[in-house]
C-alpha cells in the first residue's frame, strides 16, 4: 500500500540534479519534533492489519499478496471481495509501472493500454459505491482518477462521495488523494493543511520546497497559531540552520543533503524572537516545540548560556511526547556540553545515555542523535580520560571507536581491554584504570562496562601492532601470537601481505600490484602471521647487531633500513603497521618515524669501507619516500601556466643528493645511479 | 552457434528504434554543445535564444541515472519530456552511472541501457538515436568492469552505426583509453569542496595543469567540457558563491588547447540553464566556444 503515497505528489517533484553528492558523518539533524514516517507507517500498518484479519494470518508483519487474498475470498464465497481484489491488482500494476523506474520503459501502446485499464477499473468501481465494500471501491475510483490525471474529478468525487464514507484508513487515503488533487487545481493552502494534519511530510516538502523561510513561518503562525504546517516548516528551518553551521565548521561535507536551504544568522535571530513571542502569547498547544527550537538556534549561533536556560524551561512545557523526547535529546546535548567536569556530569551522561540507548531501538532519529552527541560533545568532554572515552565510543557504536583505538597510547588500549572484559562491580573509582577520572564514576562505568563487546582478535592485533610501531618487538610478539592467521586472511590488505616482500630495496625496485590482483575476487591464504614473522626478524636483526664487527654492522644497518623503509606508511609493506593506505597519511602519534629511522641506519651504512655498500646507502638516502619533503618546492607560474620546480637546498633529500653527487664524482657511478631520472633532474636544477 | 545468431537477432530487434547510416569512425563532429541536466526537458525563451545565438548543434541530455539497487543496477530519476528541442539541434542521450555499479560485472546491463534509451526516444517521439554518452567517475577499481560495459554498449551501437562517447575526468587521463568513439574531457569539479577557501572547487588551473601532460598522447578523439554553473552557500549571513570567472575558464581553455589543439573544435558547456546564461556576457560564451 505504500505505492499509494508516493504516487500522489512526489511524481511531480522537481529537484535540480547533481551528479556528485558528498555524504556526511556526524551532522545528523537534532531538531525532530515528529516522526517523519508517521502517515506512511500508519496507512501501511492499518491496511496490512485489515488484510491479516480477513485472511486470518498470524504473521507478525503481513505484506499484501493479491493472489493469496483472492484464494481466501473464494474460500469464503466472497465474490465481491474477489472482484475488488482483481481490480485492485490491475490498478496496482498500472501504479507500479508508472512509479517504479523499470528497465522496460513503456511503449506508446503500453501507455494507451494502461489508460484503458484504469478507465475500466474506474467504471467497475463506480458500480460498487453502495456495496459492502463501498469505501474500498470509492478509494479505487479516486486512485484511478489520480493516475489518469483527472484531479478536478477527484475534488468533486470527494465532496459528493468520499467525504460521506465512514472513518477508516480508506477514507484517510481518499482524503490524502483529495489534498493532492487540491494542490494540482490551485488550492495549495488547504492541501498543505491536510497533508500536515495527516503527517504526509513527503508531500509537504514537495509543496513547500521553494517557500521555506522565517517569513513563511511567521505568516503561517499569524494566520493560525497551531497550524499543522508549522511543525514541518519549523523543523525544516532549524535543521537548515544546523546544516549551515555544520558546513561552516566543516562538520558536514558541503553540498551534501537534499532540500538544503542556507539560513543566515540574522534570519535565525528573527526566528528566535518569533519563538519567544509564540511561547509568551500562549496561543499554541505545543510551546515545548518553539522553546526547544529557540534553545537549539541559540546554541548553534554561539549563545550557549542562553541556550542552557532556554532548554531548561522545556522540562515543564506542554507538547506531544515526541516533542518532549526531542527536547530531552537537546537537553542532553546542550547540558553535557556546558556542564562542569565531575560526578554531576558523569551521572548525567550515564542516565541520558541509558535513556537514549533505549530510545534508539524505537526510531532512527535517536540513533542519529546519539552519534552526534557522542562525536561532538562526549568525545570532547572525556578527551582527558582515554579509557572511558574509548568505552563511550564503543557503547554508542558511532564509528569513532576504531580510529580512537588506533591512535590511543598503547598502555591505555591495554587498560581498555581490561576495563571492557571485567565486570562492572570490580571497577571501583580507586582501581579505575584511567587517569584524571572523577573519583565517583560508578554509574557511568557501570553503564559503559555493560555495553562493551570487544573483538579480542582485533584488539590483540592492534595492541601488537602498536608495539611494532614503537619498535618494541618483544612486547609486540606477546600480543600478536594470540591472533590466528584466519584473521589476517580476511583483511583487505591480504593480497599485499601475500605478494609483497620486505626484503626488497624499495629505492631499487617498487612492488606494484595490478588492479586485477588487488580488486579481483580471489581469496588469499597467508602462509603465516606476517606481523609475527616481521617482528621476529626485526628482533633478531637488532639484537644481534651489536655483536657484529664494524663492516658487518654497516651491512646490518643497511638491511634494517630496507625493512624499516618497507614497513613505513609510505613503503610497500605498509600493511604491517596500518590497515589501509592513503596519500594523505603522515606519521601518527605514538608511532616511530620509520622513514627517519631508515635514513639514520643508511647514514651508518654509508660510513662503510665497502665502496659498493657505501654508494648503495648514499643512493638509498636519496629515496623520496623516506623524507618529510621533496628536494624541490613547486611554485605556480602564471606566465608559463605551469609549476616551476625550485630546488630547496635545506631539505634533507636535497642534501642526500648532494652527498651522492659528491661521492660519484670520486668513484664510478653504479648503473642504478647514473640512470636515475630523479638524480639527473636534481643535477640539472641544483643551485 | 544457433544461440549466437539468436542473440544478434535479439540485439537487432532491440535496437529497431535506433537509426542507421550515421558515421562512427571514431571522430567527433565539430561544433558547440551543451549539457542539459534537469529532470524535465523544458526550455524557456532565454535558453532557446541561447541555442540559436551560439549555434548549438547538440544537447547532451541526461536521460536517467543508473544506481545500485537491492537487485543490482537500476534506472533512477528518469527525465520527462515536456518540451522538444529546436529541430536543428541534436539530442544526445546521456546516462550517469554511479561508480559502485561498476564494482562487479552485471551481465545484460549494456543491453538494458541501450534498449531503454531507444524506447524513450520512440515513446516520446524524439526520433532515432544517433549517439549515446555514458558518464561515470570510474576509478582503478571499477575501470575494467566499466570498459567491458562500454564494449557491450559499443558493440550494439556499432551494428546500427550509432556513436558512443564517455566522459573522462582529469584523473582518468592516466588510465588506458576507454573503448568508445570519443571522450569528453570534463574540465570541472577539479577541486576539493572542503577546501573552498583555498581554491575554487569548480575549476582552478593549478588543479588542471598536473594532468595536461597526458593530453598530447591520449589515444582517443576528445571534446572539452567547461563549467558555467555556480555553487552557492550562505554561512553566518555571508554568501559564498562559487562561480568561475570568465578569464579563468579561458585561461584553462588556452592551456588545454596548447597541449591538444583539436580540443578547440568540439566544445561543451555544463550546463544549459537560464541562470548560467545570464551569469556571463555573451562575449564570454563566444570566447569559450571560439574555434
Amino acid at each position: 500500500m505504500k505505492r499509494f503515497i508516493t504516487i500522489s505528489l512526489l511524481a511531480a517533484l522537481w529537484i535540480p540534479m547533481s551528479a556528485c553528492i558528498w555524504w556526511t558523518n556526524h551532522n545528523n539533524y537534532l531538531f525532530s519534533p515528529y516522526d517523519p514516517q508517521e502517515f506512511r507507517e500508519r496507512v501501511e500498518n492499518t491496511c496490512n492489519d485489515n488484510w491479516k484479519t480477513y485472511l486470518g494470518s498470524t504473521e507478525e508483519y503481513y505484506w499484501f499478496d493479491a493472489d493469496e487474498a483472492i484464494k481466501t475470498a473464494r474460500r469464503k464465497n466472497d465474490a465481491l471481495m474477489v472482484t475488488y481484489i482483481q481490480n485492485l491488482q490491475k490498478y496496482l500494476k498500472c501504479s507500479d509501472e508508472k512509479r517504479e523506474e523499470q528497465w522496460d520503459y513503456p511503449t506508446k501502446q503500453q501507455l494507451a493500454k494502461r489508460r484503458q485499464t484504469l478507465l475500466a477499473v474506474r467504471s467497475y468501481a463506480e458500480t460498487k459505491l453502495k456495496s459492502r465494500l463501498r469505501s474500498q471501491h470509492a478509494l479505487l475510483v479516486m486512485r484511478c482518477n489520480m493516475l489518469l490525471g483527472e484531479h478536478s474529478r477527484n475534488v468533486t468525487f470527494w465532496h459528493t462521495t468520499g467525504s460521506k464514507m465512514i472513518e477508516s484508513v480508506y477514507r484517510d487515503m481518499m482524503y490524502n488523494i483529495y489534498a493532492g488533487a487540491l494542490n494540482n487545481t490551485g488550492s495549495e493552502q488547504i492541501a498543505g493543511k491536510i497533508f500536515a494534519e495527516q503527517g504526509d511530510w513527503a508531500s509537504l516538502m514537495t509543496m513547500f520546497y521553494k517557500r521555506r523561510s522565517y517569513q513563511a513561518i511567521r505568516q503561517e503562525y499569524l494566520k493560525e497559531p497551531d497550524s499543522p504546517v508549522l511543525k514541518f516548516l519549523l523543523k525544516d528551518f532549524v535543521n537548515n540552520a544546523q546544516e549551515a553551521i555544520d558546513a561552516d565548521g566543516q562538520e558536514g561535507a558541503i553540498g551534501g543533503k537534499l532540500f538544503i536551504r542556507d539560513i543566515s544568522k540574522q534570519e535565525a535571530q528573527q526566528m528566535c524572537q518569533l519563538c519567544q513571542q509564540v511561547v509568551r502569547e500562549g496561543k499554541t498547544d505545543v510551546p515545548v516545540m518553539w522553546q526547544m527550537a529557540k534553545a537549539w538556534l541559540e546554541y548553534l549561533f554561539g549563545n550557549k548560556q542562553q541556550a542552557v536556560s532556554d532548554i531548561a524551561m522545556t522540562e515543564t512545557m506542554e507538547g506531544t511526547q515526541r516533542m518532549k523526547d526531542n527536547a530531552r535529546v537537546l537537553r542532553f546535548y546542550i547540558n553535557a556540553a556546558q556542564m562542569g567536569d565531575g560526578k554531576k556530569l558523569d551521572d548525567f551522561v550515564a542516565s541520558e545515555l541509558a535513556w537514549l540507548g533505549d530510545k534508539t531501538k524505537d526510531e532512527g532519529f535517536f540513533l542519529d542523535a546519539q552519534a552526534r552527541i557522542t562525536h561532538q560533545v562526549l568525545m570532547k568532554r572525556y578527551a582527558s580520560q582515554p579509557v572511558r572515552l574509548l568505552a563511550i565510543e564503543k557503547a554508542t557504536g558511532c564509528g569513532e571507536f576504531d580510529l580512537g583505538a588506533d591512535t590511543i597510547e598503547v598502555r591505555f588500549l591495554e587498560q581498555y581491554i581490561t576495563y571492557a572484559t571485567t565486570p562492572a562491580t570490580t571497577a571501583t573509582p580507586s582501581t579505575a584504570p584511567t587517569p584524571a577520572v572523577s573519583t565517583a564514576g560508578h554509574t557511568l562505568d557501570a553503564y559503559l562496562k555493560a555495553h562493551q563487546h570487544a573483538d579480542l582478535d582485533a584488539m590483540n592485533d592492534l595492541v601488537g601492532t602498536k608495539y611494532m610501531r614503537l619498535c618494541r618487538w618483544d612486547d609486540a610478539l606477546e600480543w600478536l601470537r594470540r591472533v590466528p592467521i584466519a584473521y589476517y586472511n580476511d583483511k583487505g590488505y591480504a593480497p599485499y601481505a601475500a605478494l609483497r616482500s620486505w626484503d626488497i630495496e624499495p629505492w631499487i625496485q617498487r612492488q606494484w600490484l595490478k588492479d586485477d590482483v588487488v580488486y579481483g575476487d580471489g581469496r588469499w591464504t597467508l602462509k603465516g602471521n606476517p606481523k609475527v614473522t616481521f617482528a621476529t626478524l626485526m628482533r633478531q636483526l637488532e639484537s644481534t647487531a651489536a655483536l657484529l664487527d664494524v663492516k658487518a654492522r654497516c651491512q646490518r644497518s643497511y638491511d634494517l633500513a630496507i625493512r624499516y623503509a618497507q614497513a613505513s606508511f609510505r613503503g610497500d609493506c605498509w600493511f604491517l603497521m596500518r590497515d589501509g593506505k592513503s596519500v594523505t597519511d603522515t606519521v601518527r602519534c605514538h608511532e616511530t618515524d620509520f622513514g627517519a629511522k631508515a635514513l639514520a641506519l643508511l647514514a651508518e651504512a654509508a660510513r662503510s669501507s665497502d665502496v659498493t655498500l657505501r654508494q648503495r646507502a648514499l643512493f638509498a638516502r636519496c629515496y623520496g619516500e623516506l623524507h618529510p619533503s621533496w628536494w624541490y618546492r613547486k611554485e605556480w607560474n602564471d606566465k608559463t601556466i605551469d609549476y616551476d620546480l625550485l630546488p630547496d637546498s635545506r631539505s634533507s633529500q636535497y642534501q642526500a643528493f648532494a652527498a651522492l653527487d659528491a661521492y660519484v664524482r670520486q668513484q664510478p657511478a653504479a648503473t642504478y645511479v647514473s640512470r636515475c631520472d630523479e638524480y639527473q633532474q636534481w643535477k640539472k636544477l641544483k643551485k | 552457434m544457433r544461440d549466437h545468431v539468436l542473440w544478434i537477432f535479439l540485439v537487432l530487434l532491440t535496437l529497431t528504434g535506433c537509426r542507421q547510416g550515421q558515421e562512427t569512425t571514431g571522430t567527433i563532429n565539430e561544433g558547440q554543445s551543451v549539457y542539459y541536466w534537469r529532470t524535465d526537458l523544458h526550455l524557456d525563451s532565454t535558453e532557446r535564444a541561447f541555442l540559436r545565438t551560439h549555434h548549438i548543434n547538440k544537447v547532451y541530455c541526461r536521460y536517467f541515472d543508473v544506481v545500485m539497487g537491492d537487485d543490482g543496477p537500476q534506472p533512477n530519476a528518469t527525465i520527462t519530456f515536456s518540451d522538444t528541442l529546436p529541430t536543428d539541434v541534436g539530442l544526445v542521450p546521456t546516462v550517469y552511472i554511479t561508480e559502485d555499479c561498476m564494482h562487479a560485472p552485471h551481465p545484460g546491463l549494456a543491453e538494458k541501457v541501450v534498449r531503454r534509451i531507444c524506447q524513450m526516444n520512440e515513446t516520446n517521439d524524439l526520433g532515432p538515436v544517433t549517439e549515446i554518452q555514458i558518464d561515470c567517475d570510474y576509478t582503478a577499481r571499477s575501470r575494467k568492469v566499466y570498459y567491458d560495459f562500454l564494449k557491450g554498449i559499443h558493440y550494439q551501437l556499432s551494428i546500427i552505426n550509432c556513436q558512443l562517447s564517455t566522459t573522462i575526468r582529469l584523473h582518468q587521463l592516466s588510465m588506458p583509453v576507454p573503448p568508445v568513439d570519443y571522450g569528453v574531457m570534463m574540465i570541472y569539479n577539479t577541486g576539493d569542496p572542503g577546501k573552498f577557501m583555498e581554491r575554487n572547487p569548480i575549476l582552478d588551473i593549478r588543479d588542471v595543469v598536473p594532468y595536461l601532460r597526458w593530453l598530447p598522447d591520449y589515444q582517443l578523439p576528445l571534446a572539452a567540457a567547461y563549467p558555467v554553473y555556480s555553487w552557492q552557500r550562505e554561512i553566518h549571513g555571508v554568501r559564498i558563491e562559487h562561480t568561475v570567472e570568465a578569464d579563468d575558464i579561458l585561461r584553462v581553455k588556452t592551456a588545454v588547447e596548447s597541449k591538444r589543439p583539436e580540443l578547440r573544435r568540439s566544445i561543451i558547456t555544463y550546463c544549459l540553464d537560464k541562470e548560467n546564461i545570464n551569469r556571463y556576457q555573451p562575449e564570454t560564451y563566444e570566447a569559450i566556444y571560439h574555434h
